[in-house]
């Protein structure tokens, strides 16, 4: 049975890591506190999963578990501190037919993005993952006003940390 | 185009796949390593400090006769004595079921915001433990200096023959010692929490501002 239990749960994380993985890359600098991370969300994850119900989406779970872990229960790490930009690690981004300006002005975003606060990017990271705003709002524990009005200040937010 | 569009886009582009995926085989150990998330850390705390409690307040009772005895002439008879102890152990066994309640209460599908309320009401609740300890040491001590120069009869017969300038000094170096003693115990506490749960706090903040 708990054999079982593991190799549905193994199957399924294989097939969503992605999710996890992109959690991981908003709220950590470097690939040492990035494997941490995704290893604490793993074990969070099984822990609770003998209580996922099919009836959620297992990729809408991962979403809440992945963000608590990030928002809440990780706690980084020593080797986290070591100074690697992110960027060198996080977002090696291909060479493909991006043009210069619009692949510079990626790295500045995510760059702006990694200035925000935990809860700003916990918003912002369900906007790219195309959540809406119920979910968004279901996921925080804030109204879905509350929600909208949030991700307009980030916006705003981003603006002016590109463009300062 | 809004900036946040063209992170979007490329977000859920294929490029952003870039990880290196990780195999069902490498997904298993990492399943059954130790968590080292904040509520492990605020458990084990709590059951220490659960510890460190019951030790002082029992050590000393139950290792020497001769304290005992003098217990139950400070508090004039054992009846007291047994009362207040039998308190001190049901107030104990609250806390405990009320930790307990509170870490089931935590649960990482929850959403952010009660996950963090119901992890710092965790804490709040060992915080309320430990001022219930410092109140309870800070009165015995003062209790027991109090029944020492009152009441003990060689301890009161060398402060009756203290002058009114040795009276104030040892006074004084009673209040400050028991305010030290006091001190030092606070300090320490809102090092550890404060480290602790900082960025919950911070957290939690940003998310209740939302609601103003």
């Amino acid at each position: 049975m708990n054999k079982e239990l593991e190799h549905s749960f193994v199957e399924l994380l294989e097939k969503h890591q992605n999710i996890v993985h992109k959690v991981c890359r908003l709220y950590t600098n470097n690939q040492d506190a990035h494997n941490d991370l995704f290893q604490e969300i793993t074990i969070q994850l099984w822990k609770a999963y003998p209580k996922f119900r099919g009836d959620a989406k297992f990729s809408t779970w991962m979403y809440r578990v992945g963000l608590n872990t990030a928002i809440t229960l990780y706690r980084k790490s020593k080797r986290s501190i070591k100074t690697q930009e992110f960027e060198s690690v996080s977002f090696k981004i291909k060479a493909e037919a991006y043009d210069d300006t619009e692949e510079q002005q990626l790295k500045l975003l995510y760059k702006a993005v990694h200035q925000l606060n935990d809860i700003e990017k916990a918003l912002v990271f369900l906007y790219l993952e195309d959540k809406n705003y119920n979910e968004i709002s279901e996921t925080l524990g804030i109204s879905e006003v509350n929600a909208r009005v949030k991700m307009n200040r980030v916006k705003k937010k981003l603006k002016t940390i590109l463009n300062p | 185009m809004d900036e946040l569009e063209l992170l979007k886009k490329d977000w859920q582009s294929d490029r952003s796949k870039n990880e290196p995926a990780l195999s069902s085989e490498e997904i298993y150990p990492m399943m059954h390593k130790k968590s080292s998330s904040i509520v492990k850390t605020l458990f084990y705390i709590s059951i220490a400090e659960l510890i460190f409690w019951v030790i002082i307040n029992s050590i000393p009772y139950f290792s020497s006769e001769e304290y005992r005895a003098d217990l139950a002439a400070m508090y004039g008879n054992s009846t007291i004595l047994l009362a207040i102890t039998l308190f001190g152990y049901a107030v104990i066994l609250a806390f405990v079921y009320l930790l307990y309640k509170s870490y089931k209460s935590i649960s990482v599908t929850d959403n952010a915001k009660r996950l963090l309320k119901n992890i710092l009401n965790t804490r709040k609740i060992i915080k309320y433990y430990v001022i219930y300890n410092l109140v309870v040491a800070f009165l015995s001590m003062a209790f027991g200096l109090y029944y020492m120069v009152y009441v003990n009869p060689e301890v009161s017969q060398q402060f009756a023959e203290f002058s009114d300038k040795q009276m104030f000094i040892a006074t004084t170096l009673m209040i400050l010692f028991t305010l030290g003693f006091l001190l030092i115990f606070w300090l320490f506490y809102r090092i550890i929490y404060g480290i602790l749960l900082r960025r919950l706090n911070k957290n939690y903040k940003e998310l209740k501002k939302l609601e103003v």
